[in-house]
């Protein structure tokens, strides 16, 4: 008789004193590695499962493969109940990170762990990674990134192409107006610390590249994935531009999905995201 | 909030199973069914605001992923009506038992709705109460709305497709509610009372990646069940 292999346990679980609830997916012990956990964070206020299943898939695949996977909901989204503090939702969020980190170190002996999110997953992990040692590496998926001197001028050259875009500015009414405005208004303000930080105005923030910066000087290792569809980056080099010291001593690489959304609607778009992922962690 | 696996080792369903928040008076118990694809997604946040709520006000609740749909086991290919509906009926043999009740409510939303009508028609159901929020009416009409990168099988949309309202409205239990947030000309040829609250729909993108929430839509599938 043949034994039926088990690809990959799954468990449900409540993590740290706000109790989130989140998913821990196990390869069988033989197939075990003694590798990174990997941690994906909430995309938006999108539950753990991901848009299209995708968190499901890619934890089930890299379980097969032999990682540990943990996929929880920040405390008030998803199944997760809300925080009866005042706590900003960012500051909420990266605490909601320790938690989980605490509840795998003390639980499982768990110390090193890979952070993965899309859009605000990708700046809640890339904000939170340099002040926990337990970081290791990071999956971003179309990450914040700050306008630089070429973003603004594809960005001008894009819009250029349409005749509306010259109405809005003749009329004052032009994104790109607003944009650059805010960028100097921005420079010209005392920089943005943490306390003051959320998700809207990090764009601007100097205190982004100094999370890029932190995270490189303790060589956490980066794989930064961009779709066609991020307005916040109009071109391939862009995170290279405006991150230097990311990419330093090659512990960045760059990923291109030009003809996916930023959803990953598409299943092929999908399929090659995870082979991407499983390649990335299995490089050194 | 308990989250927990449900069913059997071959269809393992992921749930969350609120238990009553009071417990005077009659045990009572409601299973809820999510919608399927985007609109799960979407209205994840609604569904379980309604089980909270539902929680307080005495029920017993119990919600959960279909056989390849959200944290269930099982590839998105292999989610289909029929497994669906047998997935009901699982959850409510697991709430039967938490809860300790032999009989519960079933709540659906939109797909859900329908599903939640099969199982509660059939003749050896002990559903007390049901209630469908939004039901699709014509399941040709609905399969024109799913987008093409849906990742439905064309074996589920044949399933889909065969979705019509007015003739499985023959079995509906006595104590039933349909509750529509969005009035359309086929609810006049059902049939039977419908209820409208308008309100926002839970299941369509309303912010960023999540549907409203439906607050007056959840009063008054609350009231009427209490």
């Amino acid at each position: 008789m043949v034994a039926l292999e088990i690809a990959y346990k799954e468990q449900a679980v409540l993590l740290g004193r706000h109790s989130l609830v989140g998913i821990v997916t196990r390869p069988p012990p033989a197939r075990q590695k003694d590798e990174p956990v990997v941690v994906i964070l909430n995309t938006g206020i999108v539950h753990r499962v991901g848009h299209h299943r995708m968190y499901v898939s890619l934890s089930r695949e890299l379980a097969k493969s032999g990682r540990t996977v943990v996929r929880f909901d920040f405390a008030g989204i998803g199944d997760s109940k809300p925080r009866n503090d005042s706590t900003s939702p960012l500051m909420a969020s990266l605490s909601d990170i320790r938690e989980v980190l605490d509840t795998l170190e003390k639980s499982h002996g768990i110390c090193k762990v890979i952070l993965v999110g899309l859009c605000s997953g990708a700046d809640h992990a890339v904000l939170y990674a340099h002040t926990d040692p337990r970081v290791v590496g990071l999956v971003l998926m179309d990450p914040t990134l700050p306008p630089t001197f070429r973003y603004y001028f594809h960005y001008v050259l894009q819009r250029l192409k349409n005749i509306r875009n010259w109405i809005s500015v003749a009329t004052g009414r032009s994104g790109l107006m607003r944009l650059a405005s805010t960028h100097l208004l921005n420079r010209v303000r005392p920089k943005a610390e943490v306390e003051g930080l959320n998700l809207q105005n990090l764009r601007f923030s100097s205190y982004l590249p100094q999370c890029y910066r932190g995270a490189a000087a303790r060589g956490v290792r980066m794989l930064a994935v961009f779709t066609s569809v991020s307005v916040r980056h109009t071109y391939e080099q862009q995170m290279l531009d405006a991150f230097p010291e990311a990419s330093a001593g090659g512990k960045l690489r760059l990923e291109f999905f030009p003809e996916s959304d930023h959803l990953f609607s598409g299943s092929k778009e999908r399929d090659r995201l995870r082979d991407v992922i499983s390649d990335w962690l299995d490089s050194r | 909030m308990n989250p927990l696996f449900i069913g059997t080792a071959e269809r393992r369903l992921f749930g969350l199973y609120e238990p009553a928040a009071s417990t005077r008076g009659k045990q009572r118990a409601a299973v809820l069914c999510y919608p399927w694809g985007m609109e799960y997604i979407y209205a994840h946040r609604s569904m379980r605001q309604l089980s909270s709520r539902l929680s307080a006000a005495g029920f017993h609740t119990l919600r959960f992923d279909y056989f390849g749909t959200g944290d269930s086991s099982g590839e998105m290919d292999q989610a289909n009506l029929v497994g669906s509906c047998s997935d009901v009926e699982s959850a409510i043999e697991t709430l039967k038992d938490i809860a300790g009740t032999s009989r519960v409510t079933l709540i659906g939303l939109r797909v859900g709705a329908n599903i939640a009508l099969n199982v509660a028609s059939r003749p050896e159901s002990e559903v007390e109460a049901l209630v469908l929020w939004d039901p699709i009416v014509s399941g040709e009409q609905y399969v024109e709305t799913l987008r093409d990168d849906s990742d439905v099988s064309e074996t589920v949309l044949h399933e889909i497709r065969s979705i019509d309202l007015p003739s499985s409205l023959e079995a509906i239990p006595e104590r039933s509610m349909i509750l529509v947030t969005e009035r359309l000309p086929s609810h006049e040829q059902l049939g039977r009372p419908v209820e409208f609250v308008p309100t926002a729909c839970p299941w369509v993108e309303e912010i960023t990646m999540s549907g409203a929430l439906p607050v007056s839509a959840m009063q008054r599938i609350e009231e009427w069940l209490r």
